[in-house]
């Protein structure tokens, strides 16, 4: 067997706090990389993945302290003087971080940025640095490098600057890679580009990489070898089909539970109980046992920290009864679905050919300088009690599309109708009383939440803003609302920050529900929070539409929690609906090239199956929503594009015998006449 | 019963740490003399010509000036000129700068651009020419220093008020307020302004500061407070006449007015520092 | 580029309108307006009646502004009241003095001020950086006549090192006793400045610390001395310009006051005097001119952040 590249043992990492307090956050790491693997280190929020990958490299600020062995090459990193520790920087490992955005500086040509370090470690001579920086660029397939070299960050797009973070991670050719997040940031079709070519310069340079990451599809796709990580420790680690195939640790077997999935069908999801663990506050005992399917109330997970042991395999887990997990034989408990046939109602809200468009402002006479067509043209029917999906990539204008029919944006042109009487051109007052039966819930708990009130005085704002509070029954109601989204009314007089983002995103439900609506616009509402507790709000948003009656416009990005919580699905490219259909249909019968090429971007929790389906890798980005292409707006990516797409916009239109309704003069099942993976890939500017 | 909480949160806050805590202490007993210096045994009137310009002694501990004043009690006195400037300064220049800022950053348009014009025009003047500009206008007194001093500073309160709304605007706690019926009138003054508080705080304690150095400023140039009222910036121009004879008169109130405005100063950090980062201790555990 | 300052000036356009209509108006605001002010209280109506037809008060308000603007624009700023001198004589016979002061006090306070940001920056929180921005807190807060008493006092009272009281001659042809007389008003200047420079500074310096690309740097096996030269103060130097600049225009303020603590003959000392003798015309003058610099700062440091930023461009 060769030597590993990085051996970390008994890795200990304790951050020292301004009121001196002491906490730790990674509590005696071992794991090992080998020459030309990936490992995968996967965890949750607070579970220690990212502080150790940078503890490996001394990169961690000053107040943390370091203890145990590192050893990079066979050289120990832990206590290492300054002059190794750069040089091994420089040389020896490549960093690419999570935000593409605010890893490079602003104010220094990417090519300068790029080669620098060798520069600097005596690697390279400076009059050499540009032709290499071009070099790079080219080996990461960014088009034009000898223009690009001299650019600077803001005229990259966000996957070229991720490119071109990777280029610089490999510039010295290092021996290991580390990965912290890097395509979290980045479209889930841009995310396959980027994670294809991380492994492909792997498989040329050799060097192993380590990719820390939060997302089992990402670590089902990626990996060789996979550590998963809770309250700062490695509770499970093995080969990448092994973990996914029978996980030895309670943990990770629960977390493969709960999260949607995009290629298995209906069952209600099976969240893990609680919240995460933070370093601040650990239990005694096996951090993992209060969550415990296994082992809660065990005398022995509650006063013994389980140590990693082997289970076979090559599979190594931290937990006293691994054996007795049990296997993955959920009764499949059907996630209820509509309950009405929809064509026999009339829409609850109905879109017809909604416009939006925004004008860009320039100068100092403020002349108009470009319209951006942020929504161009949508039309969509939500029929009473169904819930339908607004999917797409960044700039594709579904949170627009809910902001506008929320009233939030003033539409440009078209019609939003509530219950067959239109919106627009309501009074503030016909507004106000209309907006009663549609609400809104936002992406992000933790700005959705006014800090300076206490929880029931956000929840019952909308109340007094009504002049109802009293009507609906005051304090009691409140108590009704906490009751039925999982909070306790206990919790009355508490502030936003001293709850977890799932309780915050509960608050803000038991707010939008206030008012009694017949309709919620979710915006994105698991988006921000931890895979484990992205179940527990699904299944509460599952129960209380059943519950309630209610009708949800879910806009989303994630497919599988929207193949998960959809009855229906429109997928949205550049301000407009390209496919829509039932949620089957849109999964196993796409028609638009689009879609097919989202679907197969999206990673899967599963590495076998993922091994064995074809990818469509898509070329380029999506463009400047202020510039759009002439035609069919996906044409310049398009694997079908003709001639026509490139002059013509397709009309929607829902061919008799077509599963879906679909904006495309080529739609059609895809079938063996689909695409190579490999694909020349030519970089259009982004922007 | 919240706010009070606040408050004696905010002051532990202060005490933590020595600057801060000291500048607190020193600044109450100067509100304190300030406040009852007709309790006192002083006067800053009655002279007492065998005593004109004799330096510090038991029965005056800061020495006699020109006339033969006591100046430690001209001190404690000047030491309410100061404070009442500065406070009906700040009091000018919040209630004018503050609707300022809330309105331009709120509406934006035609009503952001006006008003925001009308405060670049009062930032192209240094503020004490632009104060001596207005008391040249309103002529010399009282009420004209108070006035200038708190026109001067209104940019400060418009700008960081507008700064301030225009990022809480796009945070989406505002803009659900806004989804689910609230008006302009209720977000602004209900949701947008309690979540300023901090920030205008910081801005009142900076602010008088600022005042105080203004007030003894125009009055170290003559067109400040008119005597006799005294004055820390009208004792450092008079005293600044006899360097040779009685260096301690010039000194001595100057010490009292850099203390002061130290004090504001060091305040004001520390303040910013625990309202704008109030959760720098629960948000330790490392860039996980 | 030629186009880029256009429009910039277009830009301060309605600001300079503004800020004139109020110079302007200032004359009318003061009590008696421009009338009671040449005649003083005990006028005779006729006296008033001709003296308004004279100086063309019957005409409409707007009339009367433009003119007014006209002969500003063509450099004529009136008579001074009090010595009936041409304003602009007056006020360019004190100019170089106090654009001399500003020049020395602003190296003074770049010297003084950058590196202690820097130093205090390179490692926030340690003893080092607590002195330093201890003394940024005193540089600011010690007011600037305050500290030219105890400076007078130091090096002219006691060790009659220097004048008390200072002169104005040009620094090239008499470099000495410009000098000498700029020392103590420049450093007293230069040091409250050097804390506004200090204090900004590190501040934005240690912000820019935490940023990613700083991280990204680190990772690159960049020594912490390039990184700071190579990436920090190149991001940080960007706002800097900016403070710089207004710092200018305040310069012209703190000159006024630290001209009357050392009788420096500048602009100030004369504006104080207009102000003491009601004279509005040169008080007028005086503010016209202090703004026509303030512009002219302005438009430089706009030209230098848009040369030294990237993404601004110059369309």
């Amino acid at each position: 067997m060769t030597d590993p590249v990085l051996s970390v043992r008994d890795l200990k990492v304790d951050f020292l706090t301004g009121t001196r307090k002491r906490v730790s956050v990674v509590r005696g790491v071992d794991f090992e990389v080998y020459p030309n693997e990936i490992l995968c280190i996967v965890g949750e929020s607070g579970s220690g993945k990212s502080v150790t990958a940078l503890a490996a490299t001394g990169l961690l600020p000053e107040n943390a302290e370091v203890r145990g062995s590192v050893r990079l090459n066979g050289t120990e990193v832990i206590g290492a003087d300054t002059e190794t520790l750069l040089r091994m920087r420089g040389r020896e490992v490549g960093f690419v971080f999570q935000d593409p955005s605010t890893t490079l500086n602003p104010v220094v040509q990417v090519g300068k940025q790029m080669t620098e370090g060798q520069v600097w470690n005596g690697l390279l001579a400076r009059r050499d640095a540009h032709a290499r920086a071009v070099e790079l660029l080219r080996e990461v397939e960014v088009a034009n490098p000898e223009v690009r070299a001299s650019q600077y960050p803001h005229q990259f797009s966000g996957g070229m600057r991720q490119r071109a973070v990777i280029g610089m991670a490999m510039a010295g050719k290092p021996s290991l890679i580390i990965a912290d997040e890097p395509t979290t940031a980045l479209d889930v079709t841009v995310q396959a580009q980027v994670l294809d070519l991380l492994a492909r310069r792997k498989q040329e340079t050799g060097a192993p990489i380590i990719l820390i990451t939060h997302d089992l599809g990402v670590v089902a796709e990626t990996a060789d070898r996979v550590a998963v990580m809770y309250g700062g420790r490695i509770v499970e680690t093995g080969p990448v089909d092994e973990i996914f195939r029978a996980p030895r640790h309670p943990y990770t077997a629960a977390l493969l539970k709960s999260i949607p999935r995009l290629n298995t069908t209906d069952r209600r999801l099976d969240p893990i109980p609680g919240q995460p663990v933070t370093p601040a506050n650990l239990p005694p005992g096996c951090p993992f046992e209060p969550r415990c399917r296994v082992g809660n109330g065990r005398p022995l997970c509650q006063s013994e920290e389980p140590p990693l042991k082997d289970t076979g395999a090559a599979t190594l887990s931290a937990c006293h009864y691994w054996d007795e997990i049990p296997p993955d034989d959920l009764p499949a408990r059907p996630r209820p679905q509509a309950t009405t046939t929809p064509e026999e109602q009339a829409p609850l809200l109905e879109i017809r050919d909604l416009k939006v468009h925004f004008q860009i402002r320039r100068g100092i006479l403020q002349r108009v300088a470009a319209h951006v067509r942020a929504v161009d043209g949508v039309s969509l029917k939500l029929f009473p009690g169904e819930t339908v999906s607004l999917v797409g990539e960044s700039g594709c204008g579904k949170t627009t599309t809910g902001r506008t029919v929320m009233g939030l944006i003033p539409a440009t042109g078209g019609d939003i109708l509530f219950d067959g009487k239109s919106m627009r051109g309501l009074s503030f007052g016909g507004m106000r009383r209309t907006r009663r039966n549609l609400q809104y819930v936002f992406q992000d708990p933790f700005s959705s939440l006014n800090p300076v009130k206490t929880v029931e005085d956000i929840v019952a704002e909308p109340l007094h803003i009504h002049g109802i509070y009293d009507e609906v029954g005051g304090a009691k109601y409140i108590a009704e609302l906490f009751d039925m989204v999982g909070l306790s009314p206990q919790m009355f007089g508490r502030f936003p920050n001293e709850f977890s983002g799932g309780q915050k995103q509960r608050v803000g439900i038991a707010r939008a529900l206030a008012l009694k609506p017949r309709l919620l616009i979710l915006d994105e509402p698991v988006a921000a929070l931890d895979v484990s507790i992205q179940a527990q709000v699904l299944n509460l948003l599952d129960d209380l539409q059943r519950e309630l009656g209610l009708t949800y416009l879910f806009i989303a990005h994630n497919l599988s929690v929207v193949r998960h919580i959809s009855d229906r699905v429109a997928v949205m490219y550049l301000g407009r609906i390209v496919e829509e259909g039932t949620r089957d249909a849109i999964y196993d019968s796409p028609s638009h090239p689009y879609t097919q090429s989202l679907l197969s971007a999206a990673p899967i929790p599963d590495p076998v199956a993922g091994r064995r389906r074809k990818r469509i890798m898509l070329q380029g980005e999506v463009p400047d929503p202020s510039n759009p292409p002439k035609g069919c707006a996906f044409s310049p990516r398009c694997f079908r594009a003709s001639e026509r797409c490139h002059s013509e916009k397709p009309p929607f239109v829902h061919a008799p015998g077509s599963p879906t309704g679909v904006a495309c003069f080529h739609a059609g099942p895809l079938d063996g006449a689909a695409p190579e993976t490999e694909i020349p890939i030519k970089m259009e500017a982004g922007r | 019963m919240n706010s009070l909480r606040f408050m004696l949160r905010t002051i532990r806050g202060l005490m933590a740490r020595p600057g801060p805590a000291l500048s607190l202490l020193y600044l109450t007993v100067v509100v304190l003399a300030a406040a009852l210096a007709e309790v006192l045994p002083i006067d800053p009137f009655s002279q007492d010509f065998v005593m004109m310009l004799e330096g510090p002694s038991a029965a005056h501990w800061f020495g006699a000036d020109e006339l033969g004043r006591d100046i430690l009690a001209r001190v404690i006195y000047g030491a309410r000129t100061s404070l009442v400037t500065a406070a009906g300064a700040v009091a000018i220049a919040g209630a004018i700068g503050i609707p300022m800022g809330l309105v331009a950053g709120f509406f934006g348009g035609w009503r952001d651009a006006v008003l925001m014009r009308i405060v670049d025009v009062m930032m192209a003047l240094p503020a004490i020419l632009f104060a001596m500009a207005l008391i040249a206008v309103f002529g010399r007194s009282q009420g004209a220093a108070l006035l200038a001093v708190g026109l001067t500073g209104v940019p400060g309160f418009a700008r960081i008020v507008r700064a301030q709304v225009l990022t809480l605007r796009r945070r989406d706690f505002v803009v659900a307020v806004e989804a689910f019926g609230g008006t302009s009138g209720y977000n602004m003054f209900r949701t947008i302004l309690p979540n300023s508080w901090s920030q205008i705080l910081v801005q009142v304690v900076v602010l008088s500061s600022v005042a105080i150095l203004l007030e003894a400023a125009l009055a170290f140039l003559g067109v400040g407070v008119p005597p006799p009222t005294p004055s820390w910036g009208e004792m450092l121009r008079t005293g600044k006449s006899y360097l040779y004879e009685a260096p301690y008169y010039a000194v001595l109130p100057g010490i009292a007015l850099t203390l002061t405005i130290l004090s504001f100063d060091t305040i004001g950090r520390g303040l910013a520092r625990i309202l704008e980062n109030p959760r720098d201790v629960a948000a330790a555990g490392g860039p996980t | 580029m030629i186009g880029y300052v256009l429009r910039r000036i277009l830009q301060l356009l309605p600001v300079l309108l503004l800020a004139s209509i109020g110079i302007w108006a200032m004359l009318y605001a003061v009590p008696g307006g421009p009338v009671g002010m040449i005649l003083g209280e005990n006028a005779t109506p006729e006296q008033i009646a001709a003296t308004r037809a004279e100086l063309g008060l019957d005409r409409p308000v707007v009339v009367q502004y433009l003119d007014w603007l006209g002969s500003v624009f063509r450099g004529d700023l009136g008579l001074s009241i009090h010595s009936r001198e041409p304003v602009l004589d007056l006020i360019m016979h004190r100019l170089p003095a106090t654009l001399q002061l500003a020049f020395v006090a602003t190296i003074v306070a770049i010297l003084l001020g950058v590196p202690v940001a820097i130093i205090s920056a390179m490692r926030p929180g340690s003893w080092l950086d607590r002195v330093l921005s201890g003394w940024s807190a005193l540089a600011l807060g010690v007011p600037t006549f305050w500290l030219g008493i105890l400076l007078i006092l130091l090096f002219a009272v006691y060790l009659h090192l220097l004048p008390s009281a200072s002169v104005y001659a040009p620094l090239w042809s008499d470099p000495v006793t410009a000098l000498k007389s700029l020392i103590l008003p420049a450093l007293t200047l230069g040091v409250y400045v050097s804390g506004v420079l200090a204090r900004f500074l590190r501040a934005s310096l240690v912000s820019e610390m935490n940023a990613d690309y700083v991280r990204t740097a680190r990772s690159k096996g960049l020594p912490e001395r390039q990184i700071m030269r190579a990436h920090i103060i190149r991001n940080a130097m960007l706002p800097f310009i900016t403070i710089v600049g207004l710092q200018m225009a305040a310069f012209i303020g703190g000159a006024v006051v630290t001209e009357a603590v050392f009788t420096y003959p500048g602009l100030g000392r004369l504006l104080i005097q207009a102000i003491n003798t009601r004279d509005y015309p040169l008080i007028q003058g005086c503010i016209v001119v202090i703004l026509v610099i303030y512009v002219l700062i302005n438009l430089t440091v706009d030209v230098i952040y848009a040369y030294v930023d990237p993404r601004i461009e110059y369309r």
